[in-house]
């Protein structure tokens, strides 16, 4: 990598105010360790207490289901991989981005569920929450928490979520790239 | 029937039902990779115990600080079951230990009185280093 480059790109993260990023492949054990480094990052960042843990369930939220729903990356069978970022936005909020791959197929389901959570008031996503939690588990087949991971993200983000899905270059046919962002 | 006991990993609670003496625990972290996987022989574990105690005073110390929605779905069928037993069998008190800093798990506790309401919900706040 020529270093100008990278002088570039660390420039661009701190303007960002980003405090942990990871591009790669993901695992269970993976995801355990960067939980542990984001919590200590976060102690180090003064963002103690409630702000730390939505944040945690956020980025667990996020990069669990990278790795349940993703397709293997092209050309790498078995692998799942996931780019996540957390920063800082502003003296009191944090953002978290995730990007991973989905089916092409799933583009119009991830935006069905999406959607509805982005004109929600806080209150509707507290009652949708809890009805979605009083729902039988066999309602759904494809998705493992049965709908609850994104209202976990909506109930733990200060704003409503943002989202992307666009074609991958080459493989526009079958994969798209996912991105979701939630501020904390 | 045997007690059953899970020792705790980062990413999956530490199990601990002593069923001779009907104090069941749950504490730790709950993200695993698989919940279902995870939590599908505790639930089998415990419905058997239930279905064998009769009359019984059963303290149920809830003491997870996190847990997954995936996870979260799966305790929704264990408060259940112990509903299920509260109302027909057995006297169930379900400790629910949280960080008092921790509104969330406050929050979601008192949803769990609500849904589960033959419980005998006990909230007891705690300093995070008790837990």
């Amino acid at each position: 990598m020529h270093l100008d480059v990278f002088s570039v790109f660390r420039n661009s993260a701190d303007f960002s105010g980003v405090l942990f990023y990871y591009n790669g492949p993901l695992s269970q054990n993976v995801i355990a360790t960067m939980g542990e480094t984001l919590r200590h990052r976060l102690g180090c960042a003064d963002a103690g207490g409630p702000k730390a843990r939505k944040l945690f369930s956020s980025f667990i939220e996020m990069v669990q289901n990278a790795l349940h729903y993703s397709p293997d990356a092209p050309g790498y069978p078995g692998e799942k991989v996931g780019a996540v970022a957390v920063g800082r936005r502003n003296s009191r909020d944090y953002y978290i981005v995730c990007g991973n791959l989905v089916q092409r197929s799933q583009t119009q389901r991830i935006r069905d569920r999406i959607e509805p959570l982005r004109s929600m008031t806080m209150d509707e996503i507290r009652r949708a929450y809890r009805e979605q939690l009083r729902q039988e588990p066999e309602a759904d087949v494809v998705s493992k928490g049965a709908g609850l991971g994104f209202l976990t993200l909506a109930r733990d983000a200060s704003e409503p979520i943002q989202y992307s899905l666009i074609d991958v270059p080459d493989h526009g046919d079958e994969l798209s790239y996912f991105y979701i962002q939630a501020t904390v | 029937m045997n007690d059953l006991r899970i020792a705790r990993t980062p990413h999956s609670p530490e199990v601990d039902f002593c069923f001779s003496e009907h104090r069941l625990t749950l504490s730790g972290e709950a993200y695993p990779e698989d919940a279902a996987a995870f939590f599908h022989p505790v639930l089998s574990a415990l419905e058997q115990y239930l279905a064998g105690a009769d009359d019984c005073d059963i303290e149920f110390n809830f003491r997870l600080t996190y847990f997954n929605s995936a996870a979260t779905k799966m305790l929704y069928r264990l408060f259940g079951l112990l509903n299920e037993s509260a109302c027909t069998h057995n006297r169930i008190i379900l400790r629910w230990q949280y960080d008092a800093e921790d509104d969330t798990l406050l929050e979601f506790g008192e949803g769990v009185r609500d849904d589960f309401n033959a419980l005998e919900f006990h909230p007891v706040a705690l300093g995070l280093a008790a837990i």
